[in-house]
């Protein structure tokens, strides 16, 4: 059963902002206020709406978000209580959105910082030019998103065949008609129901030819960043095994993918690029995090690597830390031959996802200390070699899928 | 048969990459301007189009910014002189960014994967 305030009592809506949240009281109110401005700014002539799809939060984001002075009326949506889980938020936020007929929906995070105004432009305004599907495209700093840089990324690219630089920034914005593709399908997994629902998103919108435009948002993404190593939490294995999920349930669509494609690009020459705040990694961390990796997992690794890939890792283990490098093409042959052990069921499935994380906090590591003396646009340029590698590797990919 | 717009104002750069390609068995198309460059794609109908960035009446970056909006899916080589032009957020926009060269392999590969995008995996690629 849904919750439900509607205090305006709205029944239509072209433009909605939703802004997702689990215990965000304290930050809500800023993106709130950001979104309202926006859209009074930019899509004035318009009826439209900000909703607040929540998770039944204990710490009064509810009351928080229905207290922020807005312009423009707001709504809010809960999950049941002892139902958690991003996905389901936006489930509520699809079905809400077919109900009101929006034919735009801006996604914002909670915890969002940086937000201006034109942020809800920049996400929206595409949304009215035909493209369905809007990704942002924001500086982060080199260290930030490093499941973003070294998978999620690399993977969405090679294996369907769109580059779309942030598949999980959080930030984004899709059409009416996208929300009706996305509640019709009842491929929902656990995973989806929680932090899996970013990628599934991406993807869908990719497998279903929607047109994407990737908007520049002018600022950096200033969130809750963290250190890497220091709290992966289950956000990995939910994203990883989205992905591994989709790779199965799409692989009619992905099979005739050879490189991948661009899309348009929208909202650039904003003025001078602000740089992000820095990320602080304690890259030795992550080094030991790998090593200690090859005690608890080595004979699960065994099985699901190729004896090749597993002979090079093995190399790698050696190195000690000050030469340490798991480079980018046995990287993408780990995850290849993780994709296929997933589908394989090699093992249960929560057990080949826990122990990929050991192998990722050891690309984490060779990925910051490669990138730590370039700036920004050339940490930019390692990440498009790394995905180059991964197309390269997308043949070798299907040859192991398909035995 | 394949056909390729090259977009360049430099004549000898037209010259030279039309007659390379051509004799790789491409149908080529050149023009010097991006005047009308929208109204030419849709007559020609390229397959691909090779772009210039630096050109002394337009930016390449901005045609292709033009070129997207009409022609989501059509596969764009911004090809210069200048490698520079990579930080460019706009560049991102297109397949590939090749930097001028008198050996055309580079450019010749990246036409080959521009132009089988979707297809099926009949030998292994580079």
């Amino acid at each position: 059963m849904l919750t439900e305030l509607n205090p305006s009592q709205i029944t239509a809506a072209e433009v909605i902002v939703g802004i997702p949240s689990y215990n965000e009281a304290e930050v809500i109110s800023y993106p709130t206020q950001r979104a309202s401005e926006g859209l009074v700014k930019y899509f004035g002539e318009k009826n439209s709406v900000i909703i607040n799809c929540d998770n039944n939060s204990p710490d009064g984001t509810r009351d928080a978000f229905m207290n922020t002075p807005t312009e423009v009326p707001k709504i809010y949506l809960s999950t049941p209580p002892g139902v958690r889980g991003k996905g389901n938020n936006f489930k509520n936020l699809f079905k809400k959105s077919c109900e009101l007929g929006a034919e735009a929906v801006i996604v914002l995070d909670a915890d969002l910082k940086s937000i201006t105004p034109r942020w809800v432009k920049n996400l929206g305004e595409p949304l009215f030019q035909d493209f369905g599907f809007v990704a942002p495209l924001y500086v982060r700093h080199k260290y930030d998103g490093t499941i973003t840089n070294n998978i999620a990324y690399p993977m969405t690219r090679s294996i369907y065949g769109r580059r779309v630089r942030q598949p999980i920034g959080g930030d984004f914005g899709f059409s009416g008609e996208l929300a009706e593709i996305y509640l019709r399908h009842e491929d929902w997994t656990p995973e989806v129901a929680e932090f899996g629902i970013d990628i599934w998103m991406t993807t869908m919108a990719i497998c279903h030819d929607i047109p994407i435009c990737q908007s520049f948002m002018g600022r950096p993404k200033i969130h809750k960043p963290k250190d890497p190593g220091a709290s992966l939490g289950p956000m990995f294995l939910q994203v990883v095994g989205t992905i591994f999920d989709m790779m199965i349930k799409r692989v009619d669509f992905w099979q005739e993918v050879r490189w991948s494609k661009p899309t348009a690009i929208f909202g650039f020459g904003l003025g001078e690029m602000e740089m992000p705040p820095p990320v602080e990694v304690d890259i030795k961390r992550l080094y030991n995090k790998f090593q200690d990796g090859f005690d608890r997992w080595g004979a699960v690794w065994k099985t699901i690597l190729s004896p090749n890939v597993y002979k090079k890792l093995s190399e790698v283990r050696t190195l000690n830390f000050a030469k340490f490098e798991l480079p980018a093409n046995l990287w993408a042959d780990i995850l290849n031959d993780w994709a296929v052990a997933y589908k394989n069921r090699a093992h249960e499935r929560e057990k080949i996802l826990e122990s990929l994380i050991p192998l990722y906090y050891g690309r984490t590591c060779s990925f910051v200390v490669a990138v730590e003396p370039l700036n920004i646009q050339q940490a930019e340029e390692v990440i498009e070699d790394q995905c180059i590698v991964f197309e390269r590797s997308k043949h070798s990919l299907l040859t192991r899928w398909v035995e | 048969m394949k056909k390729i717009l090259i977009v360049d104002d430099e004549e000898v750069i037209r010259m030279l990459y039309g007659e390379e390609l051509e004799d790789d068995g491409y149908d080529v198309v050149t023009t010097g301007t991006g005047q009308g460059l929208t109204e030419l794609i849709g007559k020609e109908k390229p397959n691909l189009i090779i772009l210039d960035i630096k050109m002394a009446e337009h930016n390449g970056l901005d045609l292709l910014q033009d070129i997207r909006k009409e022609f989501y899916n059509i596969p764009v080589i911004l090809c210069s002189a200048y490698s520079s032009y990579k930080g460019d957020l706009k560049s991102i926009a297109a397949d590939y960014y090749v930097v001028k060269s008198a050996d055309l392999t580079e450019l010749k590969q990246k036409i080959k994967m521009a132009l089988e995008g979707h297809a099926p995996f009949e030998s292994t690629p580079e």
